[in-house]
């Protein structure tokens, strides 16, 4: 199956493109949250010293992680947590649906999470029989509309007030308005309120796990972190087993960084530390605790040149600082995980060939490096990740043909000149105002031209600007062109024909 | 068949890399010639609200103010400092109080329509302008979770720097429940309006008394 082909890819953008309230909507939250990141970094003393620090960090932690895992297993054993495993997807749903028939929980409540997001949790709860509310204001808004996240952090990000109205009133029952935004707050706080206080069991993610203490920490600002793990009897937590640090000192470094990096705030208004369940005197509190370590191909990575990818804690950084994701929107990268770190990791964990058309939703601009708290060099495992798809031949046999005689076509040089010669004429039909635009079956958006093959070329002129210096008394002398820039400069003039191949190839949609 | 987790740690233990050792503990901290300002100034900016006071005695008495101005008849209390022991009956007898691990009947029903949740702080944080509070014996988490406002009675002794200082000093076994507190609930997910009071309290009042 073909998850996120090039054609797929460019359809939805071009969808989120014309959608002009997802484009405002889209802009006006990014543009916020890179305001905020940038003062909120700008009041750490040494903030860039301390990113180097926590790299340094997390890189050493996923050198030694079994030794960490063992630890943080062994913690949270003797502080009463349950700690189990799980390979895959599938071994990570059956472990929590076993948990919720264990206690005969019908009716689970969720706090926002990436990870059960990734394991596709609410869809198997649901074929299991267990209703699961997602109680994060946005996620409730996209789990209504059934539909994908749009951001990671902003789930609902491409919704109007009012779609969210409309939603509401459908789910209680009575004609709301659009107007006021607080009071379809406060209608989505007695709605969930509701099935808190009715759950037999909470779910949540865990932004991280500190080894030395066996402790999760959840993020929330809404506070349904806090409700999932201290309402409901059972607290269920589903952690990547790449989310894990060794001590406090190192999960206070990553707490600092994390809220800044991600909505510009010192600190999310709930920071839970949760190390086992309710205490034998606690007044309240969850009877168990479980928590699943996840791995869904991350163990794959440690160790490659991709292991950098398992650094990232979700902080959306890159998302708001990309050019490609702030035009594309978050579904057009078919995952839960969009922008930089989804274009990147989606194809690492779930396979290149599903997603090939991801590597290259990214102009390279380096944006997401500059931001990123872990500074992940996004850009670079983009390229590596494009280049296995020409040695691993997920490119298809007809493009690395044509770009192989590409290759060769640039080093015969009088052929190259007759085929663009040729290409002066053929391309007249499709050259508007000096650009040469494809047919709108190719070009579904008719955002984009390509440069039309000029009427002389760069080499003609030369040669005859050369011809005119070997004349007597030249004013200036000019310096004659290499034979490597040559080449490169006939290389740029073919570009337009292979990206015109790649279109049409792209076109036909599926292949082998 | 290998279980999930043998075969999770196999997998990894072949790419371990010894060579790499962790870094230094991060040294570097904030300092704030005025930390009860920076904590006020910066949960203040977060919506939340700071009064302060000379001592509990004070503490106490603002905290009647608090309660009156918000007509509360219901108020569900943690049975921790500065509030264990004191007679909350006697002072204020027109409020029902619902005093944890003290009063009988169901804690969640009564703080899911309590009009305020009263606790004390384990900590301060003046940079981020967070309150800790921590579960445990006469410390519900629910107090200071359901109810639409949350009023913290902070000592200024229990005010530290900042996260990496206070997770750096701390002791002893954890909590098994600790919420480090930074304004009121809050949402922006419909059109990135702030709305307060999401799921928890509204309103996050902190009473910081003491030298
Ligand atoms: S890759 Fe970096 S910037 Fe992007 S979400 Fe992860 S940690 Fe944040």
């Amino acid at each position: 199956m073909n998850e996120v082909s090039f054609h797929n890819f460019r359809v939805s953008a071009a969808q989120a493109i014309a959608n002009a309230h997802l484009q405002s909507a889209i802009d006006g939250a990014t543009l916020k949250f890179r305001n905020g990141r940038r003062a909120m970094l700008a009041d750490l003393p040494d903030v860039e010293a301390m990113r180097d620090h926590f790299k340094a960090m997390r890189s050493a932690t996923l050198a030694h992680l079994t030794d960490y895992l063992e630890q943080f297993e062994c913690n949270a054993r003797a502080a009463g947590a349950q700690v189990h495993w799980a390979r895959d997807a599938a071994e990570a749903q059956q472990i929590v649906i076993g948990i919720a028939r264990q206690h005969g929980a019908q009716l689970a409540v969720k706090a926002k999470s990436m990870t059960t997001e990734e394991i596709h949790l609410n869809a198997a709860l649901a074929e299991a029989g267990i209703t699961s509310v997602e109680t994060d204001l946005g996620e409730w808004i996209v789990q209504l509309a059934a539909e994908a996240p749009a951001h990671i952090v902003v789930p609902a990000l491409h919704k109007t007030r009012q779609q969210v109205a409309e939603l509401f009133s459908r789910e209680v029952g009575k004609p709301l308005s659009a107007d006021d935004i607080p009071t379809l707050t406060a209608e989505a706080r007695r709605a969930l309120r509701e099935k808190f206080l009715a759950a037999q069991i909470g779910i949540s993610g865990a932004n991280l796990g500190v080894a030395e203490t066996g402790s999760i920490v959840l993020v929330t600002n809404e506070g349904n972190g806090r409700m999932v793990s201290s309402v409901p009897p059972v607290h269920v937590a589903v952690m990547g087993i790449e989310k894990l640090c060794p001590t406090w000192d190192d999960a206070a470094v990553w707490l600092e960084l994390l809220a800044r990096s991600s909505t510009g705030q010192p600190l999310s208004v709930y920071t839970t530390v949760l190390t086992g369940p309710a205490r034998p005197d606690d007044p309240d509190g969850p009877r168990e605790l479980h928590i699943v370590l996840y791995d869904g191909g991350r163990s794959r990575l440690i160790g490659t040149s991709y292991e950098e990818v398992l650094q990232c804690i979700r902080c959306g950084a890159c998302l708001n600082h990309c050019p490609v994701y702030q035009e594309a929107g978050g579904h057009a990268y078919g995952h839960a995980y969009s922008g930089p770190i989804g274009a990147v990791l989606v194809p690492l964990l779930l396979g290149l060939e599903q997603y090939e058309a991801l590597p290259h939703a990214s102009s390279l601009c380096g944006a997401c490096l500059e931001v990123c708290p872990a500074r992940i060099d996004l850009p670079r495992m983009l390229l590596d990740l494009r280049a296995e798809e020409v040695t691993h031949g997920i490119i298809a046999p007809p493009e690395q043909a044509i770009e192989k005689s590409a290759a060769w076509l640039l080093r015969h040089r009088r052929l190259f000149n007759l085929l663009t010669d040729l290409g002066r004429v053929f391309q007249r039909p499709l050259v508007r105002h000096g650009g040469l635009w494809l047919p709108r079956r190719l070009n579904p958006a008719q955002e984009r031209q390509l440069p039309s093959l000029a009427p002389r070329s760069f080499h003609d002129l030369w040669e005859e600007l050369a011809a005119e210096e070997a004349a007597p008394a030249p004013v200036a002398r000019r310096r004659l062109p290499s034979r490597r820039t040559t080449v490169t400069l006939a290389g740029l003039s073919l570009l337009p024909l292979a990206l015109l191949w790649r279109l049409l190839r792209r076109k036909g949609g599926k292949r082998r | 068949m290998n279980t999930a987790r043998e075969d999770i740690l196999n997998a990894l233990r072949g790419r371990v890399r010894r060579s790499e050792s962790p870094p230094a503990p991060w040294q570097s901290r904030q300092h704030f010639d005025d930390p009860i300002a920076r904590f006020a100034d910066t949960l203040t900016s977060l919506y939340g609200e700071v009064i302060r006071a000379t001592n509990a005695d004070d503490a106490l008495n603002r905290l009647g103010n608090v309660l009156t101005n918000l007509g509360a008849t219901r108020v569900a209390v943690n049975d921790e400092p500065p509030l264990a022991g004191v007679d909350l009956a006697a002072r204020w007898p027109d409020i029902t109080w619902h005093i944890v691990g003290r009063t009988e009947g169901d804690l969640k029903s009564f703080c899911a329509d309590a009009d305020a949740g009263v606790t004390g702080a384990i900590a301060a944080l003046a940079e981020t302008g967070s309150i800790v509070v921590s579960s445990g014996p006469g410390r519900s988490r629910l107090v200071s979770l359901l109810p639409p406002v949350h009023i913290a009675l902070v000592p200024v002794s229990c005010l530290t720097t900042d996260l990496l200082t206070w997770a750096a000093a701390r002791a002893g076994e954890w909590p098994a429940n600790v919420v480090a507190i930074t304004g009121p609930s809050r949402t922006a997910d419909i059109e990135q309006t702030t709305a307060l009071g999401m799921h928890g309290p509204k309103r996050v009042i902190a009473i910081l008394y003491g030298e």
